[in-house]
């Protein structure tokens, strides 16, 4: 979808007092969100493009749907520091193939905290967290190669 | 033959090796340090893997990560380039050990032929001339004097714990042997805390020839003729020329033997350079052996008509060298210049920067090895060679204003380059008389005003 046609969505949405849309087509997906406010939001995510809520402002204030909504908060996600990969391997998010993982969103680290594997060599590099705080989100799956400098984790800092 | 090949380098080399592999069909993976993430051998490969950030220690001379990136990648082969990992006998090691072939000479061929000493040893064994010496310090004026008369003069009193041309002084006669055996003496004690000196046979105006060598696994070796280096500025080549101006066919012949016996004394596999010194009445000298690429490689692919890169390649994965290398002749005649990113006006600073415009030379004759690109920013981690322009012809006059035509053709803006350097060279009337040494640029940069560029 194109500016022109996420502005030509709005403008519909508004005009039948829509307050959700979701289309998605070969792997991108966009969802737009009329907040209490009337203004809305749009999420978009595309293969490899990081998700970029961006707020539409509407020519004039509108009035508010009739149903009440409750707002979806806008995860300002992309500005929360990463956990990078320190080497070239295989990412392993368990210690073992039938282990659980190290880390689920929401799990509390610190610096000495092992969140994942890095396998280079055939040797299993247990990786530290490095710093202190919670995992938003895992940014690997498991058994996927990685590069120096590749995010593995999201993590809002303590 | 390979299906997938790492390359292990940068710039204008990684981009090289990159196209041989795809005339050969082979898939490409490239290794590049953060910093280097928009260049044009990161765009040109089919895959790509980030192993480090700028600096070379943390990135391009990283053995585990690279090994690490090669096992990622499935790769069948890594090709070193020239310079980072290339003459790193451990690296090849590695290789060998994980069971990815290197692109080069064996581990031994690289130990044996990268430690001068032995390699100087391997030549004197094989009945290679060196530069003669004392073969150990003098200890006193009748042994100095001893020792000059078997050289034979003029001949180098050099300082045993010196280096980097230090504590170096010539000697004509015996006069001059003996109050210059006093003096450096006194020098060298003071400067590096050792008296001894040793003596070498000083070359006169020499002219620093290279033959090009190629080994297969078979055990054949071929030379691809000479390459004449020596307009250095500090022992780094800045101009490269075949046929060399000073070297008759019969010379050609001797030296081309001497190479190949020195090589096949030590089994020598893939692409290696012969270094000699050559004085004005035909007398060569070994020097040392590179067990690589080189950079000046460009100009003995466009005598001989040859892929140099493509021949490594080859070799590595076992194929013969054709016979038809055995006899070749210079077809065409070469010349390269290295475009450095440098300022000749600050003593050639190095200019790390953005090149806000390239324009390219072109048209016959005209080859551009680089990988430079409008908007590229050149970082400062690595040297400041951004490309090779190499112009060929017939002859050398022609080859001399291809040259020329394409260094005035050349637009780089943004950065300071050595491209007004080139320029004066070819237009030097002793330059285009193919009179020069090893000496010249220092005596070219003496005779000159400094450049208003």
């Amino acid at each position: 979808m194109d500016i022109k046609e996420i502005k030509a969505v709005i403008d519909l949405m508004r005009k039948n007092s829509l307050t959700e849309f979701e289309y998605e087509k070969d792997g991108t997906k966009i969802r737009i969100q009329r907040g209490p406010d009337g203004k809305p939001q749009v999420f978009a995510s595309s293969p490899g493009l990081i998700p970029a809520p961006a707020v539409i402002p509407t020519a004039t204030g509108s009035a508010p749907a009739p149903t009440v909504q409750t707002p979806i908060p806008a995860p300002a996600q992309e500005t929360l520091p990463t956990i990078n990969s320190p080497m070239v391997g295989t990412f392993y998010a368990s210690p073992a193939p039938d282990a659980p993982p190290y880390l689920a969103v929401g799990a509390v680290v610190n610096p000495e905290t092992v969140v994942c594997i890095i396998e280079a060599m055939k040797v299993m590099n247990e990786i530290k967290a490095e710093m202190s705080g919670t995992i938003t989100e895992i940014l690997v799956e498991s058994g996927k190669p990685v590069e120096f400098g590749k995010p593995l984790f999201r993590i809002k800092p303590a | 033959m390979f299906e997938k090949i790492l390359i292990a380098n940068r710039g204008e080399i990684a981009l090289r090796i990159i196209r041989a592999c795809k005339d050969l069909g082979i898939r490409t993976l490239a290794v590049y340090s953060e910093p280097d993430h928009d260049s044009l051998h990161v765009q040109a490969a089919d895959e790509a893997i980030c192993i480090g950030p700028g600096p070379s220690a943390q990135s391009y001379l990283k053995i585990d990560r690279i090994i690490s990136a090669a096992e990622v990648g499935d790769v069948d082969a890594i090709h070193p380039g020239y310079g980072f990992l290339s003459e790193n006998a451990h690296f090849a090691e590695v290789c060998q050990s994980c069971n990815i072939r290197f692109i080069g000479p064996s581990p031994e061929s690289i130990r044996r032929m990268g430690d001068k000493s032995l390699a100087r040893e391997n030549a004197r064994k094989a009945g290679v001339p060196i530069p003669p010496g004392s073969d150990g310090p003098v200890n006193s004026e009748q042994e100095a004097i001893k020792a000059a008369k078997k050289i034979g003069y003029p001949v180098m009193i050099k300082a045993v714990a010196g280096g980097g041309g230090k504590g170096m002084r010539p000697a004509h006669n015996d006069v001059s042997l003996v109050k210059g055996f006093l003096a450096a003496r006194m020098e060298a004690e003071k400067a590096f805390g050792n008296p001894e000196v040793y003596l070498e046979k000083y070359i006169e105006e020499p002219h620093h020839i290279e033959f090009q060598i190629l080994g297969d696994k078979r055990g054949k070796i071929v030379h691809i003729g000479e390459r004449d280096c020596s307009i250095q500025r500090r022992h780094q080549k800045l101009l490269e020329e075949s046929p060399s101006p000073l070297i008759s066919s019969d010379l050609r012949k001797k030296m081309g033997k001497a190479a190949i016996k020195l090589a096949e004394a030590v089994h020598y596999e893939n692409a290696g350079t012969m270094e000699f010194l050559v004085d004005g009445s035909g007398n060569y000298y070994f020097l040392e052996m590179n067990t690589r690429i080189q950079v000046e490689h460009p100009v003995t692919e466009e005598v001989y008509g040859i892929d140099l890169v493509k021949e490594q390649i080859k070799i590595a994965a076992g194929e013969r060298i054709p016979s038809e290398f055995e006899n070749l002749r210079p077809q065409r005649h070469a010349i390269e210049f290295r475009i450095n990113a440098e300022d000749p006006a600050m003593d050639f600073r190095p200019c790390p920067g953005t090149i806000s415009l390239y324009y390219p030379p072109g048209g016959i004759g005209i080859r551009m090895d680089s990988h430079m690109y409008g908007g590229y920013s050149i970082p400062p981690f690595y040297d400041s060679m951004i490309g090779k322009l190499i112009a060929v012809g017939p002859d050398r006059p022609t080859a001399l204003a291809r040259m020329q035509r394409a260094l005035d053709e050349t637009i780089i803006r943004g950065v300071k380059t050595t491209i007004p350097l080139g320029q004066r060279i070819v237009r030097d009337q002793d330059f285009r008389r193919g009179k020069y040494s090893t000496h010249f640029l220092e005596r070219f940069f003496e005779k000159k005003v400094p450049n208003v560029s």
